[in-house]
C-alpha cells in the first residue's frame, strides 16, 4: 500500500515542477507546447508493445522437451502414487 | 501453438509501427505541408493529434484504477 502512495506523490511531483516549468512561459502559450511531449510519450508507447510483438515473434518453443517434461511428470506421479502420496489432481 | 503467438506478434508489431508512422507524420511533417495539399484530407484537424492520445491515457489509468479498487475489494471479502 506505501508504495502505491511513494509513486503516486512521486508522480504528483514531477508533474507539478513541469506545470510550473510551463508557467515560466519560455514557449509561445497555447495548446502547442504539448506536442512535443505527447508525441515522446506516444512514441515510447509504440515502441514498448513493438518490443513485446517482436519478442513473442521469437519466442522459441522446445517441443522435444516439453514431451520429456510431460513423461518425466508422468513418472513422478506414478512413484509417489505408489508410495501412497495424494497426487490426484486431473 | 507458436503460429498462434507468432500472428499476435505480428499483429502487435504492425499495429504499433501503423499507429507511429500515422501520428509521427500527423505531428511532424504535416505542419510543413502547404494547406491545400490533398494529403490533409486524410488527417483530423491538428487539435485532435492532443485531444486522442490524451483521452486515451486517462482512459487507461481510469480502467487500471478501476482493476486495481476491484481487486483490493475482493482480497478484504475472501479475508473478512
Amino acid at each position: 500500500m506505501k508504495h502505491i502512495v511513494k509513486i503516486l506523490s512521486l508522480l504528483l511531483a514531477v508533474s507539478a515542477f513541469w506545470i510550473g516549468l510551463l508557467q515560466a512561459a519560455i514557449i509561445p502559450p497555447g495548446y502547442n507546447t504539448w506536442l512535443l511531449p505527447i508525441y515522446f510519450v506516444v512514441s515510447l508507447g509504440c515502441y514498448g508493445l513493438l518490443m513485446v510483438g517482436l519478442g513473442l515473434m521469437q519466442f522459441p518453443t522446445c517441443p522435444q522437451e516439453a514431451l520429456l517434461l510431460q513423461h518425466d511428470i508422468a513418472e513422478a506421479k506414478d512413484f509417489f502414487k505408489h508410495k501412497g502420496v495424494d497426487v490426484g489432481s486431473d | 501453438m507458436e503460429l498462434a503467438d507468432r500472428a499476435v506478434g505480428l499483429l502487435l508489431s504492425s499495429i504499433s509501427l501503423s499507429i507511429f508512422t500515422y501520428y509521427t507524420f500527423w505531428v511532424i511533417i504535416l505542419p510543413f505541408v502547404d494547406s491545400d495539399h490533398f494529403i490533409h484530407k486524410y488527417f483530423l484537424p491538428q487539435d485532435y493529434a492532443i485531444l486522442v492520445p490524451v483521452f486515451a491515457g486517462v482512459t487507461l489509468l481510469s480502467l487500471l484504477c478501476v482493476f486495481i479498487g476491484m481487486v483490493m475489494l475482493k482480497s478484504k471479502k475472501k479475508k473478512a
